[in-house]
């Protein structure tokens, strides 16, 4: 019978569980100078984040821009906390400090699992990059007085709301679990979606977000070094450390039922189709199973490409803006497998190299397996938003359409190029699997997130042009260039000796 | 006459060093087969023994020396190797999120086979696998990958049959269906290459024995003189 000493003694021991993981993850980790620029770049860009906005012009004026700034900043942190439990949901309770099939000869507990996973939610772009506009916009708005106070509230909201979004993910994931769960848990998403919608098709979804409790937390913490700051900050460090050590409770009762929308992509059959008419399209079916037929794939590609476009349709995103979704959708999904693509095979790699075709045969069919399916996750979120936005001008459609073709093909292009750089033998089975290590992930999030935002925006700028040829003839080179990547990983792919390498290594 | 049959060896390997990085895996293993022969390959972990039947599966490149199957050269010719060999990989060797029969038919495909469907189907009951054939193998046990491995393998009857720990962790249902698939080789003039640590059973599937010791080949015997205490003592010796 579980006691307050057996509780304490065995939250202690998860936590030293977690200490040794983390020592035995960072051992994984490659050192040297890369490494150590990679860490000063992240902690310069937090404190920049932090301070510097306070010192620009404008920053912390009682009007204009930067109070409106403050004024947002309720509707920020609500915004945190909804996409930290979309990703944690999305995720099945959020990453693996250990994965799976290595953990199972370990006595690693629920509560271990579930620390390992909060500590690792902020190694994610998406929330990285809130966490820093956040951070940015409190010290714009704020200026240089109090901000010492407001920051340290802030800080401590952000590890709150990621502690609670795992809690909802942990709770979820055991709903999932259940007889009938994973209709339930849909079910709950359509309404969570269709009540949101219905609430700004009333115009009630603004007066809503005015009365969230985040506006008591925002006053508290504008409150500079006062009872009322302290207020704020006890109240939500007392939140923060529930939510912790709550997590922990659904963690374990998710953990005794098995995932059941695994269990039924492994135990449900197939039925048996004709013969596939070439070697490509016998090799196209194969990958397209090994990607549709996956958890974390399915559920990854539907949040991403449901997420932006009901959030386009609930702020009625205009056409010429709308060029920044396919970068978006396509950087998301491609962090599902793409940039570790390879690994779609795991063990069967070896023998998938041993069959008599050509390795430029196999590598047109991955590379159109993986265009296809970020251009079905793109255009899904183009089509949602599409339903609210009117008819486009030509240019804003060309526009659009070339963004989409040149994401699609950047994104490609740098995916299997990493693919070849950096294989890893991952196990796709899990919702919680990703296919790199979560700093590597960091780092490839990160640069698609740039390149994909900045082409977007060239887009963005051509839509509000009169003339629609502009935008295809700006492409040109985009395309030229990214064609030019894809055909030198190829070369690299057909070059034996490195293939061989990355099949040894996903295969292992 | 098949042009891989013939006085030569099918598996003609000389000389083979393979190295991945600062890892010299083959330092100069020199291996002969013949048609309607199999030969078991020997020897320690790290031996070599996986290293030697993934160059004749033409997944990885020799280093260095000449390797050649059924009279191609797997550096030179690789498709040609490929398509007249069988591999069963030492470790899964199977698409996690494909069914058995999408396994066949991809294969089937790639090596343009008519009218395999009845073989594919034989192979599969052989195996017990009949019930499981349209289901993904993410879901199979060990066993289960190891004899579905062996049916890829053998489902297209090539002329050199290779099977990389066949019997590792397969019943005895399994271990009998593979005796099978290699003596329909072996009759039918294929030559049969079984890398295992398990040398009874080598022993009873195999003419021939070859040890395999750091990375090079110590010794090639008969089978049966690995046979029995007197083989496991005249085993450990090679090993040493």
């Amino acid at each position: 019978m579980p006691t307050a000493a057996s509780s304490t003694s065995g939250a202690r021991r998860a936590v030293a569980d977690v200490r040794h993981l983390l020592w035995f993850r960072s051992q994984q980790v490659r050192r040297g100078r890369g490494a150590r620029w990679i860490a000063a770049a992240f902690v310069a860009l937090t404190l920049g984040a932090a301070v510097v906005p306070a010192f620009m012009p404008g920053a912390g004026a009682s009007g204009g821009r930067s109070f409106e700034i403050l004024l947002l900043l309720p509707t920020l942190m609500t915004g945190f906390v909804v996409l930290a439990g979309v990703s944690a949901v999305a995720s099945g309770g959020g990453r693996e400090l250990l994965a799976r099939d290595p953990a199972q000869i370990h006595p690693v507990s629920p509560t271990t699992d579930h620390l390992g996973a909060l500590l690792l939610a902020p190694l994610n772009i998406a929330w990285l990059l809130q966490a820093w506009t956040l951070l940015g916009a409190t010290a714009y708005g704020l200026g240089p007085a109090g901000l010492a106070p407001a920051q340290i509230v802030l800080v401590l909201w952000l590890a709150a709301a990621t502690a609670v979004a795992q809690v909802v993910a942990w709770c979820l994931e055991g709903v999932r679990r259940l007889s009938r769960g994973i209709a339930a848990v849909r079910l709950l998403m359509v309404a969570a979606l269709g009540a949101a919608l219905v609430l700004q098709m009333n115009g009630a979804l603004v007066p809503l977000l005015d009365r969230i409790p985040t506006t008591w937390v925002v006053v508290g913490m504008l409150s500079d070094w006062s009872w009322r700051w302290a207020l704020t900050a006890l109240v939500v460090l007392v939140v923060l450390l529930v939510a912790t050590a709550l997590g922990a409770v659904p963690a374990h009762l998710a953990a005794r039922r098995t995932p059941r929308d695994e269990l039924r992509v492994e135990t449900g059959t197939y039925a048996a189709r004709r013969l596939p008419r070439s070697a490509l399209a016998g090799l196209v079916r194969t990958d397209r199973a090994s990607v549709w037929r996956a958890v974390p794939m399915r559920r990854g590609l539907a949040v991403l490409a449901i997420g932006p476009g009901v959030v386009a349709v609930l702020g009625n995103l205009p056409w010429s803006s709308m060029t920044i979704l396919p970068g978006l959708v396509a950087s998301g999904g491609v962090l599902l497998y793409g940039v570790n693509a390879w690994c779609l095979d795991a063990r069967g790699s070896l023998w998938r190299e041993s069959l008599p075709v050509g390795p430029e045969v196999v590598f047109a069919a991955r590379a159109y397996v993986l265009a296809e399916f970020l251009l079905a996750a793109s255009m899904l979120t183009v089509a949602l938003a599409a339903t609210r936005a009117g008819l486009p001008s030509p240019a804003e459609l060309m526009a659009l359409l070339c963004t989409q073709v040149v994401v699609t093909l950047q994104v490609v292009a740098a995916a299997l190029r990493w693919s070849a750089q950096r294989p890893y033998a991952v196990d796709l089975r899990s919702a919680r699997a990703t296919p790199a290590p979560p700093l590597t992930m960091v780092g490839y999030s990160t640069r698609l997130a740039i390149t994909t935002t900045l082409t977007g925006l060239v887009f963005s700028g051509l839509a509000r042009l009169p003339d629609w040829q502009v935008s295809a003839v700006v492409a040109v080179p985009f395309l030229c260039w990214s064609t030019a990547r894809l055909l030198r990983t190829r070369r690299a792919w057909l070059d034996p000796s490195d293939r061989a390498r990355v099949v040894m290594a996903v295969a292992a | 006459m098949r042009d891989w049959e013939g006085t030569s060896p099918v598996v003609d390997v000389r000389g083979l060093h393979v190295r991945f990085g600062e890892v010299e895996a083959v330092t100069g293993v020199d291996l002969r087969a013949n048609a309607g022969e199999a030969t078991a390959l020997l020897g320690r972990n790290g031996a070599g023994k996986s290293t030697t039947m993934r160059v004749l599966a033409g997944v990885v490149p020799p280093t260095a020396g000449t390797v050649t199957v059924a009279g191609h050269d797997v550096r030179r010719e690789t498709l040609r190797a490929k398509q007249a060999v069988g591999y069963c990989p030492d470790v899964g060797g199977l698409v996690p999120r494909a069914t058995p029969w999408e396994h066949l038919q991809l294969s089937a495909r790639l090596r343009r086979l008519d009218g395999w469907e009845e073989r594919g189907r034989d192979l599969l009951e052989r195996f017990e696998l009949g019930d499981v054939a349209h289901r993904v193998t993410a879901g199979f046990s060990h066993g289960m990958g190891r004899r579905l491995s062996v049916v890829l393998a053998a489902l297209h009857a090539p002329a050199v049959l290779l099977l990389d720990e066949p019997f590792d962790g397969v019943d005895p249902i399994g271990v009998e269906a593979t005796f099978e698939v290699i003596a329909d080789a072996r009759a039918r003039g294929a030559c049969v290459l079984v890398s295992t640590h398990l040398r009874e059973l080598a022993v009873e599937a195999c003419t021939s024995v070859s040890v395999l010791r750091g990375g090079s080949r110590v010794a090639t015997v008969a089978a049966d003189q690995m046979a029995g205490e007197e083989g496991a003592r005249a085993y450990r010796g090679l090993l040493d």
